[in-house]
């Protein structure tokens, strides 16, 4: 095959698994064919799943399955992909990063359309360095972690980085600013703008979410993904050579790649042309050895070659390529950071003594200690969740929580038989629960309690039965007594006063995200009586 | 303490703000030809409200026959009254506002039966309506209120629109009430040409009972939690607003305890009736019969008597029954 035809492949390809990224990153919502299909409207038993695969980029994703499996002990599902993936790697190299990683993509059009850097100022950036060290102190660091308990391989993992960036910044923050122009156009007296605005919004919001999507630390998140971006000026596909976990994975893996550049060295002129175009910075010139580990199969070099003095070949016997670089320092570093941050995680006692009030998981979670170990942080169940009150984490799950999914009840609130953040997590961290079982076992992800101060009747403040009427269950777990107070006027008033029944309550928040009072609702949810936790129930009797 | 108006100035009052209101909407726009290549509702105002007001007639039709079809008794509920073109004329466009607050299934008597809407939108659409809107802001999310509560599944079936609530659809408008001034009203059930009120009856743990005139809680957004706080003169403001060409209520399957959003079949009894009227004051007195509450003791009713939207007393009601 000609070069040239190589690069084209390479494109399109990466084109097509970006595309397809994005369309299951769009197609990660409510679907929309479920209120067409008769057979749920009829028998209400039926849950509501996605039509596509959500998750299928994370069983692609090797570093997903090896962390999930050191940590959470958890055979994935369909994580046969992600051995295939690592097979054809030890066959192939670095194939993920050059053709089908779509962050990978990303940084490759940020880093070669209108490039920052020409000529001398190029070559000198496309040089190998020893901050591509960087990636390998990473990877040691994460896999360690997942070993004793920590999984923080999402925060880094380019699949869970991108969805995350994509789903919970990017979109959510251009489709605000587009539902904003909607409304402006929308709110307009004259007939055709008010259509049009609507009509605009009707197309846009399956795509960036209905009215305006809210997730907290979605700032820091947008951030920190024009930083990866930004990086490619100071050298081409700085993340990838320099940051990603997952390509130290590859790149350990590609030692003994059977698909090997060879360098002409009668032929080569030094014009340097392939290093000018090298993406990974591994070396294609004259007078190094290759390096496979850092090389992203890109091509470029290849087909740049004017004397045609660099070709890959498939070489079936065995034989070593040159072992990833990766140094002591790296190493040792990796192993120490990899036990200190699961063992400093959790000296904020909220495993092993009393965890947050605020921290509500989604219905499904498993227990704390192993959600840390599963979660991949990559904000699928954010993405999916109809009433965005699925959030990700600040402060609310520590340090060793950062990023997981939280509730916040004032965002949004847990729908009672919805069950779709279960259905599309991609590591079990919440298990797959159905509609009936999350209302009849019941599945509790807290309880709620009243503000009496704030509470409209309780306050005497006037007539409010708002929290009642929302709540979910059968029974209802707030229930109202009557009683008579005298009002400051002298006058007595009889008021309809809110209680809650603990026995009934599954924390779904609706009473708070309904509350007439705004801000801190006079009726919040807590964590404790979680179903999750045996230790954080207030009850003796579940 | 306002003047006690007289029924028929309260109608007039009432008719003058909101005909101006779609006046006023309609002039502004200056581009009538746009809207109408564009498929919406832009007809001259006064077609809409100048209708004359009928004598108040209230059918009760109940289903007998084990089996029977609900579709049918929709049928023949709007037979009894002098069938639908009575209320829907060629080229109208039809708002119909059912109750699927709740992204419940039909078993649980939360929403608006599913095949009594599918049967009032089929016609609708047979009167000749350009145009049928299923229209309703919900409480829980809208997409899986549509989905679950089948009237997704009944706009697909018979080519109606559904209309999700959006702010985009919500304007501030006037609506005049004793307690409510300035509200955000969802646009769709203004616009309409013919607005049918289809809610289904329900207990509420504050007013009692939901039925048609608390169903117009639903076609207003903004700070609707804040309504309880009044919530007797707010549904009978709301109701005068919305007033809507003829009521249906669904009582096929009643909610009889935990409402207004159940959750369990045994909150719900089969009453398998159907209850249909052009005085919505005079539904809501039949529907209360079947929870055997008297209407007497319910706040809003007992309002809207007075403040001259309808009748308590069914007397003066021509009322007919439908046995199928």
């Amino acid at each position: 095959m000609k070069a040239k035809h190589l690069i084209w492949l390479r494109r399109v390809s990466q084109g097509l698994f970006l595309a397809f990224f994005v369309f299951l990153l769009i197609q990660t919502r409510f679907p929309d064919a479920a209120y067409q299909d008769y057979s749920l409207v009829v028998s209400g038993e039926q849950d509501i799943r996605l039509n596509y695969p959500g998750s299928f980029f994370f069983q692609l994703d090797p570093l997903v399955w090896l962390t999930s499996f050191l940590s959470g002990h958890v055979w994935l599902q369909g994580f046969f992909w992600a051995v295939a993936v690592l097979l054809l790697t030890v066959f192939l190299g670095r194939f993920f990063c050059g053709f089908v990683c779509p962050l990978g993509t990303i940084h490759h059009m940020a880093g070669a359309i209108r490039p920052s850097l020409k000529g001398k100022a190029m070559i000198a950036a496309n040089q190998k360095r020893g901050s591509q060290k960087i990636k390998y102190f990473l990877l040691i660091a994460v896999l360690v972690s997942a070993l004793l308990g920590l999984n923080m391989a999402g925060i880094l993992d380019p699949i869970s980085l991108l969805f995350r960036s994509l789903a919970l910044a990017v979109f959510p923050a251009v489709g605000n600013g587009i539902k904003a122009a909607c409304d402006v156009i929308a709110s307009s007296d004259m007939k055709p703008f008010n259509l049009l605005g609507y009509g605009a919004e009707v197309i846009i919001s399956p795509v960036f979410g209905y009215g305006y999507p809210a997730f907290q630390t979605g700032w820091l998140i947008g951030a920190l993904f024009l930083v990866i971006l930004f990086l490619n000026r100071i050298r081409p596909r700085f993340w990838c050579r320099t940051l990603c976990p997952l390509g130290a994975l590859f790149g350990v893996f590609s030692r003994f790649s059977m698909l090997k550049l060879e360098k002409d060295a009668g032929a080569c002129t030094d014009c340097q042309k392939c290093t000018l175009a090298c993406q990974g910075a591994a070396s294609p010139g004259p007078g190094v050895a290759w390096d496979s580990s850092e090389c992203l199969l890109c091509f470029n070099c290849f087909a740049e070659c004017p004397e045609d003095a660099i070709t890959f070949r498939f070489r079936w016997f065995p034989g070593r390529n040159k072992g990833p670089d990766m140094g002591r320092r790296a190493v040792l570093g990796g192993l120490l950071a990899g036990v200190s941050i699961p063992f400093l995680g959790r000296l904020d006692g909220r495993i092993y003594r009393v965890s947050d009030p605020r921290l509500i998981r989604p219905p499904g979670s498993v227990e704390e200690k192993n959600f840390l170990r599963r979660c991949q942080r990559c904000g699928l169940c954010m993405k999916v969740c109809p009433t965005n009150v699925v959030q990700p984490a600040l402060g609310e799950a520590g340090m060793a929580g950062f990023w997981t999914p939280v509730l916040n009840m004032t965002l949004g609130y847990c729908e009672y038989t919805c069950t779709l953040c279960g259905s599309v997590c991609p590591t079990r961290a919440i298990v797959q629960i159905s509609g009936r079982e999350k209302v009849e076992r019941p599945i509790r992800i807290g309880s709620a309690y009243l503000d009496r101060g704030r509470c409209l009747p309780w306050s005497g403040n006037g007539p409010c039965i708002v929290c009642e009427e929302h709540c979910p269950t059968s029974p209802k777990a707030i229930y109202l007594r009557p009683q008579t107070q005298i009002g400051q006027d002298g006058v007595a008033v009889t008021l309809q006063l809110p209680y809650v029944n603990l026995k009934r309550c599954v924390g779904c928040g609706i009473c708070e995200n309904k509350c007439p009072v705004k801000g801190r609702p006079a009726i919040r949810v807590m964590a404790a009586g979680e179903t999750r936790s045996i230790r954080n129930q207030i009850l003796l009797d579940m | 303490m306002p003047r006690p108006q007289t029924q028929s100035e309260a109608v007039m009052h009432h008719l003058i703000t909101r005909r101006e209101a779609l006046k006023k909407g309609f002039c502004l726009s200056g581009a009538l030809a746009l809207g109408c290549a564009a498929g919406w509702p832009v007809r001259p105002a006064s077609r809409v409200w100048a209708m004359k007001k009928d004598a108040a007639f209230l059918i009760d039709a109940t289903g007998r026959t084990p089996g029977y079809s609900v579709q049918e008794l929709t049928e023949k509920v709007f037979d009894a009254a002098g069938g639908m073109g009575r209320f829907v004329s060629r080229g109208d466009v039809v708002a119909i506002k059912p109750n699927v607050s709740w992204a419940r299934p039909p078993a649980l008597a939360a929403g608006t039966n599913p095949e009594v809407l599918e049967a009032v939108v089929r016609l609708a659409l047979n009167a000749g309506a350009k145009n049928v809107r299923i229209v309703d802001n919900t409480i829980h999310n809208a997409q899986r209120c549509f989905a679950i509560t089948g009237a997704g599944m009944v706009a697909k079936k018979t080519g109606a629109d559904l209309v999700y609530p959006r702010s985009s659809l919500m304007r501030e408008m006037k609506l005049m009430g004793r307690r409510l001034d300035v509200w955000p009203v969802f646009v769709p059930l203004i616009e309409a040409d013919k607005v049918i009120n289809v809610p289904v009856a329900k207990v509420h743990g504050l007013c009692e009972l939901t039925l048609g005139m608390k169903n117009w809680i639903g076609g207003v957004g903004g700070r609707r939690n804040a309504l309880h706080q009044d919530i007797h003169q707010s549904i009978v403001d709301l109701a005068r607003f919305f007033k809507p060409t003829v009521t249906l209520i669904d009582a096929i399957r009643i909610m009889v305890a935990n409402g207004p959003s159940g959750g369990s079949e045994a909150d719900v009894a089969v009453a398998n009736r159907l209850i249909l009227s052009n005085d919505p004051v005079a539904a809501d007195v039949q529907a209360a019969g079947l929870f055997n509450i008297a209407p007497a003791s319910i706040g809003y009713m007992v309002l809207a008597e007075k403040q001259g939207l309808g009748s308590l007393d069914l007397n003066g009601v021509n009322i007919k029954e439908v046995i199928l």
